[in-house]
């Protein structure tokens, strides 16, 4: 039965990547929105506020961090079908051979 | 020539594999009027075509993991190179004709069950009838996830779970971030992640799916002697996959993309996003750490997390229901008709028994299309408002969301 002790061990890190890109990437992208919206006022508001310019600025962040870590999540798709690994030892991620 | 039958079966399964899952990338989006259906078949298309030229790592041992026809390098047992490969091949043209046949007959009941596990069936199905049950590689030796338990049941029990708790989460949050905003202005806003995280989807599903079909046709190869390489995959078979399964994605399951867009929850554009996040998130996850899994499991997992995590949302629990029992029947339905056909492949013998077997999936192939054509699903009423039958379109006007879009 190491399968079952296996696939569980495996679940919980799964999980734990995924929550933290996949739920925690689309609330980064939510509070861009709200941001945005903040930032346009108007209708884009249930309170139909007046905008706030920086709110702009805030979104512009946040969208453009979603942006890169979808990027390196492609970066990362490619470098393994090419039988390489991402890397961050340089903080930057830099491609290097697996098992490196 | 039963190797051309082998390849040209092994394309075919590539095929409905990709006309099959379009929905698990693009449903939601085509669902929510994000993309317009053809622009979003198109785009989940050149995706799965760039994904699949991707995926260079060695697909050679998918097939290791379930059947033991091949040693720990991917090469096939010498007892199965007798007669220039024949037994091997008439396992895998037998494996390959009970993916397909499952494959067509769940896309023409509207249900997104798993192509992998519809491949995996075939070829179990068929190992059993040709090697008896020691043919099949069950739990593998114990050291790591392995074997029929490991790589295809297990998987299949969690995939659907992480994502689905993954797009709730991420729905909730959504939901609570974004109060005060105008339905409006966060329905447009989140189209565009919409858009974005289907794409990855797309991306990851060419990469991870066109390479099982490129490892069964390279052990077809290597086991009729035409082809002598363990570590590569010839530049053609990488071509013809990457071409069939963007090919099959671009005519689109339309019966799948309406059964998972509409069927399951009426989803909005923050869900859609938050379900085709986690669908990726999950996926690549996963394939890091060397899990093998059906991006079918995770996507309809998703979906439904997603209308779960949405207070008032509307979710058909009748219909994930059905999905589960197509889930659960894959396995098996496919490996029966695996082991059929090897039977009949085995009894005829030789060239006649492989042509009698691809002959009887061309029939019923089409006989499954043509029944299609009766309730035919496309793009022009993908959308329209869910009637409560699985795989039937309702007649009459085309939804709000579609002319909306």
């Amino acid at each position: 039965m190491h399968n079952i002790s296996l696939a569980l061990d495996g679940a919980w890190k799964v999980l734990l990547v995924s929550l933290a890109l996949g739920a925690g990437l689309p609330a980064l992208f939510a509070i861009g929105i709200k941001a945005m919206a903040f930032g346009t006022g108007g209708d884009a508001e249930t309170d139909h506020a007046a905008p706030h310019p920086v709110g702009r600025v805030v979104a512009m962040v946040c969208f453009a961090v979603v942006v890169a870590v979808a990027l390196l999540g492609i970066l990362f798709i490619v470098a393994s079908g090419m039988g390489k690994a991402l890397s961050f030892e340089h903080i930057y991620p830099t491609i290097v051979d697996k098992g490196h | 020539m039963i190797l051309a039958l082998v390849v040209v079966t092994a394309l075919g399964f590539d095929f409905t594999n990709g006309f099959h899952d379009t929905g698990n990338a693009m449903a939601t989006s085509i669902a929510t009027g994000a993309l317009k259906p053809k622009v979003a078949v198109g785009l989940s298309a050149v995706l799965n075509l760039v994904g699949a030229f991707l995926s260079v790592e060695v697909a050679l041992t998918v097939t290791n993991a379930v059947i033991k026809v091949q040693g720990a390098d991917g090469a096939p047992k010498p007892e199965f190179l007798a007669d220039q490969g024949v037994p091997l091949l008439l396992i895998v043209l037998a494996g390959l004709v009970g993916g397909i046949v499952w494959n067509m007959a769940t896309w023409l009941l509207g249900l997104p069950s798993s192509s992998s596990h519809a491949l995996f069936g075939g070829l179990i199905g068929a190992a059993i009838a040709a090697l008896g049950f020691g043919g099949v590689n069950w739990v593998g030796d114990g050291s790591k996830l392995d074997g029929v338990v490991g790589k295809v049941i297990l998987p299949a029990l969690f995939s659907p779970v992480v994502a689905g708790v993954v797009a709730g989460i991420g729905t909730w949050l959504i939901f609570r971030i974004t109060a005060g905003v105008a339905q409006r202005f966060r329905e447009t806003g989140f189209r565009w992640g919409q858009i974005g995280s289907a794409s990855l989807v797309s991306l990851a599903h060419g990469t991870n799916d066109a390479q099982k079909t490129m490892g069964v046709i390279t052990l077809a190869l290597i086991a009729s002697g035409h082809w002598q390489s363990t570590t590569g995959i010839p530049f053609w078979v990488k071509l013809a996959c990457a071409l069939a399964i963007a090919a099959g994605t671009y005519i689109g399951g339309w019966r799948v993309i309406r059964t998972l867009g509409k069927g399951l929850v009426e989803i909005s554009s923050p869900q859609g996003m938050a379900a085709e996040s986690a669908s990726a998130a999950t996926i690549l996850a996963s394939s890091h750490l060397g899990f093998a899994l059906s991006t079918t499991h995770v996507a309809t997992g998703a979906i439904l997390g997603s209308g779960v995590g949405r207070r008032g949302a509307t979710v058909r629990w009748g219909v994930a229901g059905r999905m589960v029992i197509a889930w659960l029947i894959t396995l098996p339905s496919a490996a029966a008709v695996g082991a059929v056909m090897w039977w009949i492949g085995h009894l005829l013998g030789g060239l006649a028994g492989s042509l009698v077997v691809f002959g009887i999936l061309v029939v019923s192939a089409a006989g499954m299309y043509l029944r299609s054509r009766k309730t035919a699903v496309h793009a022009g009423n993908v959308n329209n408002e869910w009637d409560g039958k699985v795989g039937i379109p309702a007649t009459g006007e085309t939804s709000k969301e579609l002319t909306r879009a």
